[in-house]
């Protein structure tokens, strides 16, 4: 079977199923065994059958592009590879040595279609999303496989000490260990999703789907106040995270017309293909020989009033305008039209990478998840969703303009450098960890940001291994002791020696340690690149040499901590000997993921003779036009970004190693001696730099900063708008109703006082007149008769005077 | 004719009607007499009687007067007169008069059989 | 007589039946014999009418499923009006009983009857004058429905007026402790749309002439039933040239087609200044929006929502606001395409406004019904926005594609609130079943009191927050990427709200599902959801999901017909309203459309 259909399938498969396992524990969990005890067994194998599937996949991949040493030194054959996208069977016929990626798209599904857009699921699947694929699955297995030991309190009633009823008593609720493993496979679905994503679309699909997951395993324990919070805070900081991607969505959208990586290629009903680009060749045309330049729709967007111009002029023909405005648009081009787009396509892009992969100015989210139980940690919170970020960043990097990836590079290098800082000071083991991770995330989307492409990655890849590790051990400790205070550990190395032994790799893997130029842990090879990949950026441009700063310094400070915690939590004699008496060791079915992982934490950035290797099997999916060095800038004056492979120059290199060997030991030792050797006290050099600690203790203030900036306004804005609702619009509308009532009331008045009135006068007039005639009637018939004479007298008179002239004549 | 003209009121006063030949203006004269002594006895009469008696001269004045227009004679040379008419009209007056006298007797006499009097101020029943 | 107006026509008696059931039986229920006791046999009278019209919709709209395909039932695919029936009924004024379907009313008719069979089902718990309740209750349905298939602008005005009253008894009667504040408020602010509805009706009629048309539009508008033939066409054609004054009309389409004339009479009349197209359109929008609501005439709608019981909110929420929409794509935009290009600002205006202001404002509130309430302006803002960006031009290139897609996205989006905010609606109303209160303060724990109600509640609320693989998702999305081509400012007010919408729904989710206990009264009350709720909570979760999944099935129905009357305003754009300078009126206009861009 030909590759280009084989991979979606096997890939596809390995996607879903994590959801069967879902749908079925959601509808039949409790049913699954005793208190759904199955269900780990439901979802556990659901996610293997993705590790072997991903596996078979990777098999195939290398099967066909067999990984070796990449040369480089033959650039400038981009030519001969028109069909660069390589989509579908295109891409098989490429070999690994050809400059651009290897990779095969397609779409599975339509969600809309209108005119020439389109909406759908897909895939894009290069060595990338294999390699991807094959790390998450078997983390996630792993863990699937942890945490049916770490859960198993969740079998049965569970009194919760850390929820205080109003009665006075704790928390006594049934087991939900179905529901945990139902909300992973969840998790496990929407994650790889986001890898296996054809177009943007799709990843801001499954980018919201596993913050939901992520919310549900936050909050699992939903009766902790706590937990719940975290994950709501969560949720909402990556929102805002998603706010900025939305935007980047509508500025290609908009401009471009589609989301899709690669170039689709449709078939109509008569057999005639037609191809429309996609992201990447529309940013990067072969034709340029994938050099980026502002795309023709971005130009044309940003040039509308030019094009409207055009248009009017030419309404008669159509076509004319046309015509006119595709010569007109280099023009526009080189003044510098639709730059802004691309900036802030890419930047928007990369604010969800900054949600997600809690980054400066939005990683206060990532410590607090901690809440969730800790398989959730090592899986979703350190090594996969987290980690997305970073992943997108690099799917993505095609499209970044050089001054994005100066914004992702600073954004990094402070990431790293707050997080590196704060975890210094904290005593809550996860939480280290969880700092620890966020520094780590820094330190990819720095090495992205200055071109170090690979180096990014790779570390993303290492990192997943050995901070997964980290937070397994730490679970396991947890487990033992029921306490997340370091402060309350130490010397368990004794009765935890797996752990102690397991998390001492860990440790080693995450500072770096190896022997200089000769062999190392998986981080060593990793974070070499990224030091070195750094120095060479800062060599290039001197301007941003806090950069390269930042790596070593980081990297210093990575030493540090990660010793403190290990030191604090095995080594020495107990703090609290209730705690150390009750410490066992993890069950076996807690401690062979430990080991699994290890081994990988050790051998993950080998690269075996050959050429097989992670660092040369992502080469193969190296974005195109990133080979060579790559100079520009538009918002931020002229920048380079040397070639990644120019970093592997001996002047360099051997810098970026020693500096790295140096500091990683420096910060070693500066932890031993304070937690282990106990030359320098801790608490005399917290009191030393009491404002300093304070502030690091206090993480920086951000949240507090965060909610008297954010949220305070925000539920302010909100009442107001409420009361707006109450105080003004239905005010104004009761005051409507009210006036309509007064001025009926007006109208009643007129009727009653003056319309009324009248009648009533005229009616009390004649009545009061026929009073005063009456008295005239006195029944005197003498009178009357007087009155007659009288009255003919006076007529005869009156008539005479009045009528003289008539009746004189 | 002017009857209502001023002008013929002097020469009345001033005898010189009565020296004139019989026309209608002497007529006329007694007529206007009988009248108002009819008026006259009507308005100060207190009995009933006394007041139907004031009735029969002022329709008698009218008579008078009716008669006199009536008669080709009186009116002299090219004056038209009533002729027959005004005989005819005399005749149902006086006609009426029975008639209305017998009506007003009959009250009279009612009144008297429930008042005990003939006294027509005493009758104010039909005051408003 | 015309031919066609025998009752032979094969829509008429599936079409009048759908729309005049419920009022049928509402009459009968009326009737003295009918008990007022016998509450069981009224209540499943009214359910069973329901189903009923909800299978005949059905099976108008899914042929497929009922094996043949008859001339009554719905073609898919096919863009134009389908299902026409024709008679005469005030001749005098050339009023007709004109109905028909076309790929936006059949969803929303097909929506009607669903949610109305819902809150049918959901009217158990209402035990006082139950006879009465029903009997306005299925006049109600029949208003709406109407609304949806009348062709006729004066039956459109007349249904909507029919809906209008049954609901205002149905929140002042049935309703909680403000009820008459809350109905006499609903019913002024809408009487107050509907008379500068009539208004522009009026003005509308006077201002046709059928004269103007061609023979082919006349036929396409069934001025003239294209199902007559031969002589008699001739002669039905004849009788419109031959007249010596101008012929009046109230037939929509024919009204679209006139005023999408070169010549539009519409255009062409000014009244005080301003064309009477923009009058028309100003007066039917602000009859309109004020059902939809927008900001600042949304006010109605809390209080009522608040104030109605359980069912009827659903059909309040669920149907009654998608009237305005419907009415605005139907009404306004192919009668004023002139005046809603102007105005496409105001439209796209109003809806941001409202979801923000909607999103800041459920943010706020204590009572979760008003929440809820609340979220229907704030998404209901996405379908103003959608609809709105309708008349977006990118310079002069007319994109109408991205114009297609906000449109279908805000006819999504209405389909999709339909469900999700009906189902929210009547998640409040099962926990105030129970425990009489909506204090979004004193919930808490109800997760652990009551599993599968809460999950799916959650799942609704979800939805309503436009989490992907739920409805809520894909209509927000095509209208909130379809407005960057309108406007770059609105476009990115309209993406903030989705942190709004996060932020009140979840905080909402955690007040009231989440936690360790319950905090309010009668607690004891917290019984698990029955069998009947079950009903109604599941098929409404149901269709959340596979709309949400599976978005095409709307689409197949929305997209060609949307399409194609996108593409016929995109088309008039550039023929009529950005063509060369005929009349210096026309000039002076074209000029300002492409300068304000």
């Amino acid at each position: 079977m030909d590759l280009s259909s084989q991979l979606p399938l096997l890939l596809g498969l390995a996607w879903l199923a994590p959801l069967a396992s879902f749908v079925a524990i959601l509808f039949f969990g409790p049913r699954m065994g005793q208190h759904g005890k199955n269900a780990a067994w439901v979802a556990t194998a659901a996610i293997l059958t993705s590790f072997v599937l991903s596996l078979v996949a990777f098999g195939g991949w290398i099967g066909s592009h067999p990984v070796q040493a990449v040369s480089h030194g033959a650039h400038g054959a981009h030519d001969s590879h028109g069909d660069e996208a390589a989509v579908g069977a295109h891409g098989a016929g490429h070999g690994p040595a050809a400059h651009s990626p290897i990779a095969y798209s397609g779409d599975w599904y339509t969600l809309y279609e209108g005119g020439n857009l389109k909406l759908s699921i897909g895939w894009y699947i290069d060595a990338l999303t294999i390699l991807m694929f094959v790390v998450v699955t078997f983390i996630a297995t792993c863990i699937h496989v942890y945490a049916s030991g770490y859960m198993h309190d969740e079998l049965h009633d569970v009194t919760d000490h850390e929820v205080h009823l109003s009665g006075g008593g704790h928390l006594h609720r049934p087991g939900r260990f179905p529901r945990f493993f139902q909300a992973l496979s969840l998790f496990c679905f929407s994650m790889l999703g986001i890898v296996i994503a054809g177009n943007l679309a799709m990843v801001f699909i499954f980018w919201e789907l596993v913050g939901i997951c992520s919310w549900f395993l936050i909050g699992f324990y939903y009766e902790r106040k706590s937990a719940s919070n975290a994950a709501n805070k969560a949720f909402i900081v990556n929102r805002v995270g998603d706010f900025g991607m939305l935007i980047g969505l509508m500025a290609l959208w908009g401009a471009l017309g589609t989301l899709h990586f690669a170039d689709t290629t449709t078939t109509a009903a008569d057999g005639a293909a037609t191809t429309q680009p996609g992201l990447f060749s529309l940013v990067r045309p072969a034709a340029g020989g994938h050099a980026l330049r502002v795309p023709d729709g971005m130009v044309k967007f940003a040039a509308a009033k030019e094009v409207a111009q055009i248009a009017a002029d030419h309404a008669a023909n159509p076509a004319d305008a046309a015509s006119e405005v595709a010569s007109k648009i280099d023009d526009w081009r080189s003044m510098g039209m639709g730059r802004w787009l691309l900036f802030v396509a890419g930047v928007g892009i990369f604010c969800g990478c900054v949600g997600k992969s809690a980054q400066f100015p939005l990683f206060v989210w990532l410590p607090d998840a901690m809440e969730g139980p800790t398989p959730v940690s090592a899986l979703v919170h350190s090594a996969t969703m987290v980690a997305a970020g970073v992943y997108l960043v690099g799917r993505f990097y095609p499209v970044l303009s050089p001054d994005v990836l100066l914004v992702i590079a600073y954004v990094g290098a402070i990431t790293l450098f707050i997080a590196a800082t704060i975890a210094l000071v904290a005593n809550d083991i996860k939480r280290v960890l969880a700092y620890s991770t966020v520094s780590q995330l820094g330190y990819m989307m720095l090495a992205l940001g200055v071109g170090g492409w690979s180096a990014g990655l790779f570390h993303l890849v290492t990192h997943a291994f050995f901070k997964s590790l980290l937070f397994l051990c730490s679970g396991s400790v947890i487990h033992a002791c029921h306490t997340n205070d370091m402060r309350k550990m130490g010397g368990l190395a004794r009765v935890m020696p797996w752990t102690a032994g397991t998390m001492l790799v860990g440790c080693l893997a995450i500072i770096g340690a190896g022997i200089p130029f000769v062999i190392g842990l998986s981080g060593y090879y990793s974070k070499d690149a990224i030091l070195a990949q750094a120095l060479s950026f800062a060599q290039a441009n001197p301007a941003h040499w806090i950069l390269y700063v930042a790596v070593a310094g980081g990297a210093f400070l990575t030493a540090f901590y990660m010793f403190r915690l290990w030191f604090m939590t095995f080594a020495g004699r107990p703090r609290d000997h209730h705690i150390a008496e009750h410490a066992h060791e993890s069950p076996a079915v807690m401690v062979a993921p430990l080991v699994a992982l290890a081994v990988l934490a050790v051998v993950a950035g080998w690269t075996l003779p050959g050429g097989f290797g992670l660092a040369n099997l992502l080469e193969q999916a190296r974005p195109a036009g990133t080979e060579s060095t790559m100079t520009g800038g538009f918002v931020f004056g002229g920048l380079t970004f040397p070639a990644e492979h120019e970093s592997h120059e001996g002047a360099i290199h051997v810098t970026a190693t020693l500096t790295a060997f140096t500091t990683a030991a420096a910060g070693v030792l500066l932890a031993a001696a304070m937690y282990l050797w106990r030359i320098l006290s801790p608490t005399l050099v917290a009191y030393m730099f009491r404002p300093l600690y304070r502030f690091l203790a206090n993480r920086w203030y951000f949240d507090e900063l965060y909610h008297a900036v954010f949220v305070v306004p925000a539920l302010g804005i909100a009442k107001l708008a409420s009361s707006t609702d109450r105080g003004v619009i239905d005010k104004i509308i009761d005051g409507l109703a009210w006036s309509a009532r007064q001025l009926a009331g007006i109208d009643a008045w007129i009727d009653r006082t003056l319309v009324d009135g009248l009648v009533n006068a005229t009616a009390n007039a004649t009545w009061h007149a026929g009073l005063e005639l009456k008295k005239l009637q006195t029944g005197h018939l003498r009178q009357y008769v007087m009155f007659i004479v009288v009255g003919t007298v006076a007529l005869f008179v009156l008539a005479s005077l009045l009528f003289r002239t008539t009746l004189a004549g | 004719m002017n009857l209502v003209s001023a002008s013929w009121l002097p020469p009345l006063f001033a005898a010189g009607l009565l020296g004139e030949p019989v026309s209608v203006t002497h007529y006329l004269v007694v007529g206007a007499i009988l009248f108002t002594a009819g008026i006259v006895c009507m308005a100060i009469k207190r009995n009933a009687l006394g007041v139907l008696m004031g009735i029969e001269l002022v329709l008698n004045g009218a008579n008078v007067n009716f008669v006199a227009f009536a008669s080709p004679y009186l009116r002299g040379e090219g004056a038209v007169s009533l002729g027959l008419d005004g005989q005819v009209i005399a005749l149902f007056v006086i006609l009426l008069a029975a008639a209305e006298a017998a009506v007003a007797l009959a009250i009279t006499l009612n009144f008297y059989n429930n008042h005990s009097t003939v006294d027509i101020d005493r009758a104010d029943d039909l005051k408003g | 007589m015309d031919p066609t107006a025998s009752l032979t026509q094969p829509a008429l008696w599936p079409l009048t039946a759908i729309v005049f059931l419920p009022a049928l039986v509402a009459a009968f229920l009326s009737l003295p014999i009918i008990p007022k006791a016998r509450e069981e046999f009224i209540r499943w009278t009214s359910l069973l009418t329901m189903a009923v019209v909800f299978v005949l919709s059905l099976w108008m709209a899914w042929p497929q499923l009922f094996g043949a395909t008859g001339p009554a039932q719905f073609r898919l695919g096919e863009p134009g009006m389908q299902a026409v029936v024709k008679l005469p009924w005030i001749d005098a004024f050339g009023i007709e009983y004109l109905l028909g379907v076309d790929g936006i009313s059949m969803p929303l008719v097909v929506l009607t009857t669903f949610l109305s069979m819902l809150a049918a089902a959901a009217s158990w718990p209402i035990t006082k004058h139950v006879k009465a309740y029903h009997v306005l209750f299925l006049l109600l349905v029949t208003g709406m429905l109407g609304v949806f298939v009348s062709l006729d602008f004066f039956l459109f005005y007349v249904f909507w007026e029919v809906m209008l009253l049954p609901m205002y008894f149905l929140i002042g009667i049935w309703g909680g402790p403000r009820r008459e504040y809350a109905a006499i408020k609903f019913f002024l602010y809408t009487l107050l749309g509907s008379v500068l509805m009539l208004l522009a009706i009026l003005m509308l009629y006077f201002t046709s002439d059928l004269r103007l048309l061609s023979d082919d539009q006349l036929i396409a508008a069934h001025v003239v039933s294209p199902a007559v033939e031969g002589a008699a066409r001739a002669d039905a054609l004849t009788a419109v040239r031959s007249a010596k004054n101008p012929v009046h009309t109230f037939n929509l389409l024919a009204l679209a087609q006139l005023g999408q004339l070169p010549s539009s009479p519409f255009a062409a009349a000014e009244v005080w200044g301003m064309s009477l197209e923009k009058w028309a359109f100003l007066l039917l929008l602000i009859g309109f929006v004020i059902k939809v609501p927008v900001v600042p005439v949304h006010t109605w709608l809390p209080d009522a929502h608040v104030e109605a019981p359980t069912p009827i909110s659903m059909i309040l929420a669920g149907v009654l606001l998608k009237l305005g929409g419907y009415g605005i794509l139907r009404i306004c935009y192919p009668i004023c395409p002139g005046a809603g290009l102007a105005f496409a600002w105001l439209v796209c205006g109003l809806g941001v406004v409202s979801m923000v202001y909607g999103a800041f404002a459920a943010l706020a509130q204590k009572d979760f019904k008003r929440m809820v309430a609340y979220s229907s302006v704030s998404h209901m803002g996405y379908v103003m926005l959608g609809l709105g960006v309708w008349s977006a031009v990118a310079g002069n290139e007319y994109r109408w594609d991205a114009w297609a897609q906000g449109v279908n996205g805000a006819m999504f989006q209405m389909l999709a609130h339909g469900i999700s905010s009906a189902g929210m609606f009547f998640m409040v109303g099962v926990l105030y079943d129970r425990v009489h209160h909506r204090n979004l303060e004193e919930f808490g724990g109800i997760f652990n009191r009551m599993p599968v109600y809460s999950g799916l509640a959650v799942a609704v609320f979800f939805a309503g927050l436009g989490l992907p693989g739920l409805c809520g998702f894909i209509g927000e999305v095509l209208v909130t990427l379809s407005s960057w081509n309108y406007s770059r400012t609105l476009a990115v007010i309209s993406a903030f709200t989705v942190i709004l919408t996060a932020a009140y729904i979840l905080w909402a989710i955690q007040r009231v599902y989440l936690g360790a206990e319950y905090k309010g009264p009668h607690g004891d009350h917290l019984t698990p959801i029955t069998a009947r709720e079950l009903a109604i909570a599941a098929p409404l979760v149901f269709f959340a999901i596979l709309f949400g999944v599976a978005p095409q099935i709307l689409f197949n129905y929305v997209t060609p017909t949307v399409n194609r009357q996108v593409e016929t305003l995109a088309d008039w754009t550039r023929r009529v309203h950005d063509a060369p300078p005929v009349a210096p009126a026309v000039a002076q206009r074209g000029a300002d459309g492409v300068g304000s861009r």
